[in-house]
């Protein structure tokens, strides 16, 4: 039987196309799909994490976790930490874009000075803030005493609801330019005729806000949503290291709830069981967020 | 003119209360220790100095830090964009079975939390032996930068039109050919941007520095400096100023390249955090 020359080089494209990712598919196996599995397999232990010495104990990891009332306290701070952050972001990402898309005065630093937050690290990040939240030396103490908002020095981070506060608002500092960046992109692609056409018909500033930016930027932040959902539930430096899930575990949440079991108690299977159950939690958004690309990419 | 002025006043009063922080963290380090006490606290130092800066590279660990964070995030980068691209090559020009679900794989993998991978990759570093070692953070920062360099490198190549390849190859190139003298300079700017966001978030990460580094000659700056927090009896704050300072600079300098690539790279849903 005869091939045709161009069956033949087909062949050898998609050859040579699986030679190309298989650098890519061997370093995939090694650091996430082998680790993903044995992550679900060591769920199934009681490991020791300085010995790794343990046994098999099937599904009751997942069963004392479910009645431990540790799991479902850092469960509702995590809900609480994204939702909190989250909306606060969105609001205010939304309002700085609006803003640096009018003609301002030395546009593009403004731009810069947004974005820095989001750049620097979150350990530079958390170590400014500590420092502006210090209770005898810091500055936002000094202001809030000397303009007479308060008469004692505020613990931020020490006492709640001040610490879930204090880490929610630099959450939303050190992540609305994300916001910013994406929906700014967006601005710039909205025709001008729509404005225009909404003038005409007599529409004010506030209504052609939300007639003709809000609807026209409905996909893109649904895609932020969803993508600063997921990074936010699994926030671990910033609230590790402003609050360290502190006081006692006011503001513990499951990434911290992970760590603190596999390497501060040192049950490296039960740390297992609550990593693969926080998985699952955030699966429901990656598989959302997963869908609508495949359909964009389709399109 | 009154209104242009009012907006104006409005928006860089926002502009200034974000980045106040940052000023803050500059002016601390410039002070004497003196003035850290002081109240009201100065809004400028009065007597500058640098002195926290040269404690900071004389008396602490503070180089050792930055060179490994330099060597791990160089590594990382290199590895990385050099996987990626190849592979990038591979999930938009080439066609065989699988290759849609190889996509949605890895975007799946750039969403995964790194606590769940950790609990694996450090049993895994431990019996390797690899454990305390800057090659045990190349191989765990792969985890999140291949995924990510990859989605973004695709992004940058389905925006290369296909017919200046196929153009080569009518005139008789191969497809690796195509790629070197075709593709790959169009590409270039995709690269570099990868690159630079590929080093920035090695340079920024801390998980896995934290949990499979121990040790003070291969830990690198974050889970270096922040020691020097936790370790110290007395925190001084304006030396950890001085350290948040000049951790930032690379990131400054990257970020100042990066300014022409951002939009683009966001607009590919790139930039994580």
């Amino acid at each position: 039987m005869s091939r045709s020359p161009q069956a033949l080089l087909e062949r050898r494209y998609a050859r040579l196309g699986l030679l190309l990712i298989a650098p890519t598919i061997v370093v995939f196996c090694a650091v996430i799909v082998y680790p993903l599995l044995a992550a679900i397999y060591l769920s199934l232990f009681q490991l020791y994490t300085p010995t790794l010495e343990g046994s098999f104990v099937g599904i009751s990891n997942y069963r004392d976790l479910l009645a431990r009332g540790e799991f479902w306290i850092s469960l509702r701070n995590t809900l609480v930490w994204t939702a909190g952050t989250l909306s606060l972001q969105i609001v205010l990402g939304i309002g700085m874009a609006l803003m640096l898309h009018q003609a301002v005065w030395f546009r593009s630093l403004a731009r810069s000075l947004i974005l820095f937050p989001y750049f620097v690290s979150t350990v530079v990040a958390v170590l400014v803030w500590r420092w502006l939240f210090n209770d005898l030396y810091g500055i936002l103490n000094h202001m809030l005493i000397g303009s007479g908002a308060v008469d004692m020095p505020v613990d931020y981070l020490g006492s709640m609801p001040n610490a879930m506060i204090s880490m929610i608002l630099v959450g939303a500092w050190k992540y609305f330019p994300f916001v910013v960046i994406a929906v700014l992109a967006r601005l710039q692609t909205i025709p001008d005729t729509l404005y225009e056409a909404a003038r005409i018909d007599g529409a004010g500033p506030v209504a052609r806000f939300f007639d003709v930016t809000l609807p026209q930027l409905r996909d893109v932040l649904v895609v932020i949503i969803l993508l600063r959902a997921i990074w936010d539930f699994k926030e671990f430096d910033l609230i590790f290291l402003l609050t360290g899930g502190g006081p006692v575990i006011s503001t513990q949440t499951l990434p911290l709830l992970v760590y603190k079991e596999a390497f501060a108690l040192n049950q490296m299977g039960m740390a297992a069981a609550y990593a693969v159950v926080m998985m699952a939690i955030m699966l429901v958004f990656m598989v959302v967020y997963i869908r609508r690309t495949r359909e964009k990419d389709a399109s | 003119m009154m209104r242009r002025l009012l907006f104006n006043l409005m928006v860089w009063s926002a502009v200034l209360i974000v980045a106040f922080p940052l000023f803050w963290m500059v002016v601390t380090s410039l002070k004497p220790q003196l003035e850290l006490w002081a109240r009201p606290p100065a809004f400028l130092p009065v007597e500058p100095t640098f002195e926290h800066y040269i404690t900071l590279l004389r008396e602490t660990n503070f180089l050792v830090y930055f060179r490994n964070s330099i060597f791990l995030s160089t590594a990382t980068t290199l590895v990385v964009i050099g996987v990626a691209t190849l592979g990038a090559y591979s999930l938009v020009r080439f066609t065989y079975r699988g290759r849609e679900s190889l996509a949605m794989l890895v975007l799946f993998t750039y969403l995964l939390p790194s606590v769940v991978l950790i609990l694996p990759l450090y049993l895994m570093m431990v019996q390797l032996g690899l454990a305390n070692t800057l090659f045990s953070l190349v191989l765990a920062y792969t985890t999140f930068a291949l995924p990510y360099a990859l989605w973004l490198l695709r992004s940058f190549m389905a925006g290369i039109p296909q017919d200046l390849e196929s153009a080569a190859l009518v005139d008789g190139a191969s497809r690796m050919g195509a790629f070197r003298d075709v593709i790959f300079p169009q590409l270039l700017p995709g690269i570099i941007s990868t690159a630079l966001f590929t080093f920035i978030l090695s340079w920024n990460e801390y998980l896995f520095a934290l949990v499979l580094v121990n040790s003070d000659e291969s830990r690198p700056l974050t889970t270096g400096v922040m020691n020097m927090l936790i370790s110290s009896f007395n925190i001084e704050w304006s030396l950890l100023m001085a350290a948040s300072v000049m951790m930032s600079v690379p990131l400054i300098i990257a970020f100042a390249f990066l300014q022409k690539y951002l939009t683009r790279g966001f607009g590919a849903g790139a930039v994580k955090g």
